[in-house]
């Protein structure tokens, strides 16, 4: 059935959705206007709060999510038939600009938002770079470096955080506990459509004036910065409450949702990996979005939470922002190595070593991950008291964190390894977090830490664990289930070429930056001494490989869309449920519920493992 | 274990062990990471940093003969082995708990090597000089409050304790001079100190260290460590250009 004109309109909707921001956004505004009227004071930020709100409840009514509850709730009964058309047909892919409900439609729009989004900040960086690569000015002034350096960090965050649990996560975890979706298709649909405005309204704050704290928004200096940190807020908010809703749908999944015989005992890493993340987001997103809602009130209400003039704490906000921000480099960290540990056995044809310590390990992670957050802020002028313990808990993370190498070491060791481009990540990944590791002891040591914070070390440091842990993990994961995701076969040569570029193009950016933070180089500055010039020449110009990778990594995505080769439901012999399906699995995933009879890395079983016999798919029996 | 097994773990630990002692031996040749030491304290943080990095010697070692080892002996190579898979191994419970131990050991010395370093940088609370600096956007300024005077730019002398208590008047500003190995924040509505004892005469720099809005690349000092007679000229100097 084709749409036009004013159907296109009210019709859930993509058009209605837009439809919706602007009915929205005016209704929202009514209170501002009779609040004027009754000769209130109201502000820009107000207008902001307000038609943000209503812009924000007309998108998800536009597009359609709220009307089964609605109609739940009016006591009408549902159509079946626009429930299994919320589900989406295969092949149809106008599902993917839709409020679809199926969790393999909803895992590719959040993988294909936020790898947008990563092209988006990327840019920033760029822009970045070359600003810095010579001393003096060159093309920004020190306005607009801070709200592109804030907007890069911002942004970059958001890939991070949600790149792999949303979009690997949403679409994997379900196949690989033999589930048929979710365990609310609807909420799953509601956290992805929280994610559009959320980020455009990040996106369009340079029209608000910008905003120049970073990533961080420390007050005072975010109560006194321009509107576009009101924007910035509005947006983390929204993201965290995508966030918990995620969260709670994973864990209820995973808790009742598993095939009979999927035993915890054989719940693939990856699973594992993401029920611990999400228990972190779901036990911290509110402490931030608490100090963020704060931080409004200071702005918009004259409260005094963090505002030194009315006996507010600046240092308050710095313990409720990192509460959160410290476990959440773990929520990006946790499903990186998720992923790594997922993808090492099926290339080394070896079962994963040591399982049962690499989920303790994860579990430890998580639980460590709360105690963690003030070494942030070691120069803060917080208690001195407090740095002792807190740079204890800090070393002792990296006792688990080392089990995640041992894990990957040990199944590697021994391995008959095939160096397709899934495995090039996951070495990548080992020595680029390794280097973010062995960094970071020289950030939980007190008296390096003293020297080194604020400096471009730090710059080095968590491009190496985030973009060297979280983004390596995501491409592993990316080249690995490429094949199920799309139906078709990456180009090797295309993809071998993404992954030495990056990799090359990276070290050479990032592995400098520490020498700069030595040389007393501080962050988040748009000039630096002339003697840092040629240092920072070469990492601009190193910092365009990465671009250039990128292009290769889209251009490689395109040409295997449109004319690679049809992929089989099992193209790397992998023993996961989701590689026992067809590539890409049908819309209902398993016909039958799958009997689940052995554990997800039986490779090599039985002996001996040198004679060259192929082990059958033993993770499914149907 | 197979005895190839035990081969390939003998030759591996042999290029580790040689690795690991040559790093350390260079990182000890080496023996200073800072680029300008300058205090007392700034002495410590060098320390610091040498037994860091010769402690990540072989941990970087490991993981880094680890994976080059491997990917060189254990690829599966095309026709030989092309498709069979490894040993069923899933674990191996000495090495594990080895791991753990090895590791907790490592945490319990950095930990315990941290908290004497930061003791000894806090170093009490004696002094001999005091210096208020105040932050605001986006410069510093000096007050020698048992001298009366005030100065852009922060003189100390040679050998003695200054006691620099830090405060802000509008954002958080941070208060670094990495010649002194020193940082601490300059936060609204509450007073910070940091102590240091500057023990090489020359000029250095003060920076803002943290993020505090349009002028903050801009918001640096000069430093000058004198000797004490320059200090007392220095004084002096101040104090009748403060004269009307």
């Amino acid at each position: 059935m084709k749409l036009v004109g004013a159907e296109r309109l009210t019709t859930p909707g993509l058009p209605r959705a837009v439809l919706g921001i602007l009915i929205g956004a005016l209704i929202g505004l009514v209170p501002v206007g009779l609040a004027a009227a009754a000769g209130l004071a109201i502000s820009p930020a107000h207008l902001l709060l307000f038609g943000y709100l209503g812009g924000l409840l007309g998108w998800l009514t536009g597009i359609g999510a709220f009307r089964f509850w609605i109609a739940w709730a009016l006591g009408r009964p549902i159509d079946p038939a626009e429930e299994h058309a919320a589900h989406g047909r295969a092949g149809d892919r106008s599902r993917y600009f839709r409020f679809t409900t199926d969790h393999k439609v909803i895992g590719l729009q959040y993988l294909t938002t936020f790898l947008g989004l990563l092209f988006v900040a990327g840019t920033f960086a760029l822009l970045m770079r070359l600003e810095l690569a010579a001393p003096g000015q060159q093309l920004l002034d020190r306005d607009a470096y801070n709200t592109i350096m804030s907007t890069h960090g911002t942004l970059m965050i958001f890939v991070a955080l949600n790149a792999i649990v949303g979009g690997l996560g949403n679409y994997l975890v379900p196949l690989m506990i033999g589930a048929r979706d979710m365990a609310f298709p609807k909420l799953n649909a509601l956290s992805y459509w929280l994610v559009p405005p959320a980020l455009l309204v990040v996106l369009l704050n340079p029209l608000f004036g910008g905003y120049d704290t970073g990533w961080t928004a420390y007050p005072p200096l975010s109560e006194r910065a321009n509107l576009g940190q009101q924007a910035f807020v509005s947006g983390f908010i929204t993201l965290g409450v995508s966030s918990i809703l995620s969260a709670v749908n994973f864990l209820v999944t995973v808790a009742g949702l598993r095939a009979p015989g999927m035993r915890i005992s054989r719940l693939p890493i990856f699973v594992w990996s993401l029920v611990v993340t999400t228990s972190i987001v779901l036990l911290a997103t509110s402490v931030v979005a608490a100090g963020l809602t704060m931080l409004l009130f200071d702005r918009l209400l004259g409260t005094s939470f963090f505002a030194p003039a009315g006996g507010g704490d600046p240092i308050l906000y710095q313990h409720l922002f990192w509460f959160y921000s410290h476990p959440a480099v773990y929520i990006m960290a946790v499903p990186a190595f998720g992923a790594i540990l997922e993808v090492a056995p099926v290339f080394a044809r070896k079962p994963l070593f040591a399982y049962p310590l690499a989920v303790a390990s994860f579990i430890a992670i998580g639980i460590l991950s709360f105690m963690v957050w003030a070494h942030h802020m070691f120069v803060s002028g917080m208690a001195d008291f407090l740095h002792i313990p807190i740079m204890v808990t800090t070393e002792l993370i990296s006792v688990p964190t080392g089990i995640v190498f041992l894990s990957a070491l040990g199944t590697i060791w021994l391995g008959r390894i095939r160096f397709a481009s899934p495995m090039l990540w996951v070495f990548g990944f080992l020595w680029c977090f390794l280097i973010g590791g062995v960094t970071g002891v020289y950030l939980a040591d007190v008296p390096t830490n003293i020297y080194l914070t604020d400096s471009y070390f730090v710059v080095a440091h968590f491009h190496y664990t985030i973009v060297g842990g979280m983004i390596f993990g995501l491409f592993a994961g990316i080249y690995h289930w490429f094949p199920k995701f799309t139906g078709r076969i990456f180009d090797d040569g295309w993809a071998k070429a993404h992954f030495w570029l990056f990799f090359l193009g990276f070290n050479a950016t990032f592995l400098p930056m520490f020498a700069a933070g030595i040389e007393g180089m501080r962050r988040r500055v748009a000039d630096y001494p002339p003697e840092l010039g040629p240092l920072n020449l070469w990492i601009s110009a190193s910092a365009f490989a990465i671009a250039v990778s990128m292009v290769v990594f889209a251009v490689g995505v395109v040409r295997a869309l449109r004319s690679g080769p049809v992929a089989a439901a099992n193209p790397w012999r992998a023993l996961t449920l989701e590689w026992q399906v067809s590539s890409p699995p049908p819309v209902e995933n398993f016909e039958r519920p799958p009997i689940v009879t052995s554990g997800p890395y039986d490779y090599g079983a039985p002996l001996p493992g040198r004679s060259g016999r192929v082990p059958e798919p033993v993770g499914a029996r149907r | 274990m197979g005895l190839e097994a035990r081969r390939h773990l003998v030759i591996a630990g042999a290029i580790w062990a040689v690795a690991s002692a040559l790093g350390i031996a260079a990182v000890l040749a080496v023996g200073r990471i800072l680029p300008v030491v300058a205090s007392r304290e700034a002495g410590i943080v060098d320390g610091a940093f040498v037994l860091l990095t010769a402690v990540s010697v072989p941990v970087l070692m490991l993981v880094v003969v680890g994976l080059v080892y491997s990917a060189i002996r254990f690829r599966a190579r095309p026709g030989e082995d092309g498709e069979g898979d490894g040993p069923p191994i899933h674990g191996h419970r000495a090495l594990e708990v080895g791991w753990l131990v090895v590791t907790l050991g490592l945490v319990g010395f950095l930990a315990l090597y941290g908290s004497i370093g930061l003791i000894e940088i806090r170093g009490g609370e004696r002094h001999d000089l005091r210096v208020e600096a105040t932050a605001l956007q986006w410069q510093w300024r000096f007050a020698y409050p048992d001298l009366g005077i005030t100065s852009k730019e922060l003189v100390v002398p040679v050998g003695e304790r200054i006691q620099v208590t830090i405060t802000s008047r509008d954002v958080v500003h941070s208060f670094s001079v990495p010649a002194f190995g020193v940082k601490m924040d300059a936060v609204p509505g509450r007073t910070t100190t940091v102590t240091v004892t500057p023990t090489e005469i020359g000029g250095y720099g003060v920076q803002c260290a943290e993020l505090c809005g349009f002028g903050h690349t801009r918001m640096t000092a000069d430093v000058a460590v004198v000797s004490a007679a320059d200090f007392e000229a220095w004084v002096a100097q101040q104090r009748q250009a403060a004269q009307p």
